[in-house]
């Protein structure tokens, strides 16, 4: 069917185009506790077709999307083609051109059978260690098998064959009729079923420590410490400020040569793109418009040494070999997460909501979780009230945990520290209302 | 006009009831949701703009429900040739039978559930719609958002960049069983226009939306949207911190909606009543806000973007009164969770398209209007704020915490507005203090559907909410 798309692209008169075919197929389970609930199966396929159409002075490039369906007939695919050139003729950007074939990599995926992978991640949830006070409430698994197959007006040619997995996990913890639950999700190729047991008998801890939680006491100016997944948030503004969009829009906060943050007292962050990671369900060869995808230092030391982004934005920066980035590595720090764990501060392991915002790096998030650290070594597990800050201001002073953690596509310090944050407490024991 | 019923779907019908046919001798029950989704989506910022026929919603494909020994199981499939029916079945049954026996294999038990109710129905609607994205004058659109974006820029020397959103999204759905047959086809459309601003290397962001039911012919409401977001990206580069506490609190309509969806939206989603996720199911017919608080679920509650006929079960639209002079009356429930809570079910059976299981989803989550003024409301503050622009919220039904992120808060000293804003802030609190706290109803009730709603951190569907001013206290920071 690639061969027919191909055809009444090549046919439209259109300047450029492009094709990408996404065969997904999936097996899912949902449980309620250990027992089944429902068991799913998703056979699908879609496919997208842009079309490039320049103005007769060829000043400007008009750009159109479809998704089309598998069972669209010849008749409809030629007349939705034709729309998008017209489409395409309507809008007005600055001219590029698609990215052509260069040499890459394949990535040897692990390909095993979704019945395998599935019966696996089950197994190891039923192999958790509950009790009556500590247990899985429920639980999701998705695993797919996913084929892309891409084809450019330029020549490229690329098909990949990836796994792609989820884990929605939810742990309930109860003591005198009290019950508290956390979420967790785990994206993955493979799922490290190790890691994910320990992981949720981790999160049963938390979830004992939430249930003697008090309200958070403390109000004002407070070091925040970040050692789960929600550091992923603060690291992800790094990255998207090297975005070449966000540098054409004139939105980025960083300049090539120049530190991110004046000289302080944090540490000096290096991030790399990694084209392989372990785990990653984005372990690729190409980007989604077929540039290779590479290793590459983006910032080293604190300094931005490159941006990376998407064709259109890359080739506007003059970026003739850029790419997208899919996995990513933070790094840089030089002392073990327990050394950041000193004097006083508040240690959020579980928000309700965390949100860092990528244009503002405002960061917000609700406690659900946090152990409070008084600095004269008493530590007293705390719920509810909020914290707040901006990742402008944190940089010059963050520091990071030499150790890293893996969470779905990136690997990050394993511990945050956040010198400049806001807290908001609770004054009053509301929650025994 | 009518918006028109999906032919594609139309063609499928003869072949889909033999498939239903033909796995209904193996199966205790089968439904079949087909779906023709199309849509219209136009992007367009300073740097770039482009134009698609996708939008989060539009989908093609078909999904089949299956019960059998009182275990439910689903086929999702986009290939669906209605000449050949058989070959469907054979596939169908051969996967959900390989699953069954890794199961077994696993050892996992089944959560036992009784056979969904299946009475004869038949339903077509096909709502109205001044215009169709898939044949609108898109010239015409096109040049009108690209001058709001043009226009955007010529506002200050801060402007980084002026983004115009828009969609339009015209759904086809049918529902089939052995009993019933319910199609039904809408056009709902929705945008947004951001206004982006920099200032010594601080950025901000303010946005201004709309949502309805109806085609294309929307979008004319979006050169009114320019000015105030503008405005509110302004306001927030002067903006201030926060000094975090306790205050006494105006919420606007959309940060209203949002406390609804979050408060009484999720907390009495009744699939969280069957996994014992939810306090709500503890609390139904005991206060839980103040006698001022009356709160509506359903897609018939209001016409917006989730304001359909049937839901993706099949089950009719309803109306649900969730909290009634402060007192919670009922939750909403998809058809699994009420067969198995012995309730009936709502009409809140979502996906977030055909390949997607179903969960208890809002609709349109709605506070009623009262009898307050805005401006008693304001006269009515000592110290405290007006709070404005939602940017996120999340909830917590197990425990009944809420979470709204919110980009304006305009101070009120002495029963007046100030002036100085401040942003961004932060209100968390306990739902039923929240409203508990209610003390003054605004006069107008107003809907909003542009956003998305997750369930957990995924299952994105559309919904809306809304309701009038507030007042309330509440904690900032």
């Amino acid at each position: 069917m690639m061969e027919k798309y191909i055809e009444i692209l090549k046919a439209s008169g259109a300047d450029a185009w492009e094709a990408v075919k996404t065969k997904t197929r999936g097996w899912e389970f949902y449980f309620i506790g250990h027992r089944l609930d429902q068991n799913r199966a998703v056979d699908v396929e879609t496919v997208s077709l842009t079309v490039y159409k320049l103005d007769a002075e060829g000043k400007s490039l008009g750009i159109a999307n479809a998704v089309v369906a598998p069972t669209e007939t010849e008749e409809g695919l030629k007349k939705i083609v034709t729309d998008l050139v017209y489409q395409a003729s309507l809008v007005k950007n600055k001219p590029y051109t698609l990215n052509g074939p260069k040499p890459y990599e394949p990535v040897k995926a692990d390909l095993r059978p979704v019945r395998d992978e599935a019966l696996d991640v089950i197994n190891a949830l039923n192999g958790i260690a509950e009790n009556e006070m500590q247990y899985v409430n429920s639980f999701e698994v998705f695993v797919n098998r996913v084929e892309k197959h891409l084809v450019n007006s330029e020549g490229v040619d690329v098909v990949e064959h990836y796994p792609t997995s989820q884990l929605d996990v939810v742990v309930n913890a109860k003591k005198d009729g009290h019950e508290i639950e956390l979420y967790r999700l785990y994206e993955a190729g493979s799922q490290d079923k190790d890691g994910i047991r320990r992981d949720v008998e981790e999160l049963m801890k938390f979830g004992k420590d939430r249930l003697d939680a008090v309200p958070t006491p403390v109000n004002g100016p407070m070091a925040v410490v970040f050692s789960t997944d929600a550091a992923l948030d603060l690291y992800k503004f790094l990255l998207i400020n090297l975005d070449a969009a966000y540098v054409i829009r004139g939105m980025s906060a960083f300049e090539l040569g120049k530190p991110i943050s004046e000289e302080g007292e944090g540490d000096k962050i290096t991030l790399e793109s990694v084209r392989i990671l372990k785990g990653s369900p984005h372990n690729v060869a190409c980007d989604p418009e077929g540039a290779p995808i590479r290793d590459a230092v983006l910032i080293r030391d604190s300094v931005p040494e490159r941006y990376v982004g998407g064709r259109m934005f890359s080739q506007y920066l003059g970026l003739e070999d850029s790419f997208r980035v899919s996995n990513w590595r933070v790094s840089g720090g030089h002392r073990t997460g327990e050394e950041l764990r000193c004097g006083e501060f508040l240690e959020v392991v579980e928000f309700s909501d965390f949100t860092v915002d990528e244009a503002t790096g405002d960061i917000f998030g609700e406690i659900r979780l946090a152990y409070y650290h008084d600095g004269k070594g008493n530590v007293t597990p705390v719920s509810g009230g909020s914290i707040s800050g901006s990742m402008i201001d944190n940089l010059s002073d963050l520091k990071m945990s030499e150790e890293r953690r893996i969470y779905s596509n990136a690997e990050i310090p394993a511990v945050t520290r956040l010198a400049h944050m806001s807290v908001a407490g609770v004054e009053t024991a509301t929650e025994e209302a | 006009m009518k918006a028109p019923f999906s032919k594609y779907l139309d063609s499928l019908v003869p072949g889909l009831k033999k498939l239903i046919g033909i796995l209904g001798e193996k199966y205790d029950y089968v439904s079949v949701l087909s779906t023709d989704t199309k849509g219209l989506a136009l992007r367009i910022s300073q740097h770039d703009k482009s134009v698609s026929n996708h939008t989060i919603a539009t989908e093609r494909g078909t999904v089949v429900r299956v019960c059998k020994d009182k275990l439910y199981s689903e086929y999702a499939m986009d290939r669906f040739d209605p000449e050949k029916p058989e070959q469907a079945a054979e596939e169908i049954m051969s996967v959900l039978d390989a699953e069954l026996a890794m199961l077994r294999e696993a050892g996992a038990a089944v959560y036992e559930t009784g056979l969904l109710p299946d009475e004869p129905l038949e339903l077509f609607v096909e709502k109205e719609a001044e215009q169709l994205p898939e044949e609108c004058s898109l010239q015409e659109i096109v040049d009108r958002l690209s001058g709001i974006s043009d226009k955007g820029m010529t506002l200050s020397e801060y402007m980084l960049d002026c983004f115009v959103i828009a969609q339009s999204t015209h759904v086809s759905k049918l529902f089939l069983t052995k009993n019933r047959f319910l199609r039904q086809s809408y056009v709902y459309t929705e945008g947004f226009v951001a206004a982006f601003v920099g200032k010594d290397g601080r950025n901000k962001v303010g946005g201004e939306s709309f949502s309805g039911l109806g085609g294309p012919e929307l979008f004319d409401c979006m050169e009114e949207k320019l000015k105030p977001a503008f405005d509110k990206a302004m306001a927030m580069l002067s903006a201030e911190r926060i000094v975090p506490g306790e205050y006494e609190i105006i919420t606007d309509p959309s940060i209203s909606g949002i406390i609804a969806h979050e408060a009484f939206g999720h907390g009495v989603e009744m699939d969280m009543f069957v996994k014992d996720r939810a306090l709500g199911a503890e609390y139904i017919d005991k206060r839980v806000g103040s006698d001022l608080v009356t709160m509506h679920e359903g897609a018939l509650c209001a016409e917006n973007v989730s304001s359909y006929a049937f839901d993706d079960e099949g089950t009719l639209a309803g109306d649900v009164t969730e909290i009634d002079h402060g007192i919670l009356k009922a939750g909403i429930a998809d058809a699994l969770a009420a067969v198995r809570l012995g309730v009936q079910p709502t009409g809140n059976g979502k996906r977030q398209n055909f390949a997607h299981k179903v969960y208890t989803r809002m609709t349109n989550t709605l506070f009623d209007a009262g009898n307050d003024s805005l401006e008693d409301m304001i006269k009515s503050i000592k110290f405290g704020y007006l709070l404005e622009a939602p940017k996120s919220g999340m909830e917590d039904p197990k425990h009944w915490g809420i979470q709204v992120i919110m980009n304006i808060g305009r101070e009120i000293k002495d029963g007046k507005l100030t002036g100085k804003v401040v942003s961004p802030i932060i209100m968390t609190g306990y739902v039923p203090d929240l409203l508990g706290n209610i003390s003054m109803v605004g006069t107008e009730r107003e809907v909003s559907g542009s956003g998305y709603c997750g369930k957990g951190h995924k299952e994105y569907v559309k919904t809306a909410d809304g309701g009038p001013y507030l007042k309330t206290i509440g904690r900032l920071g």
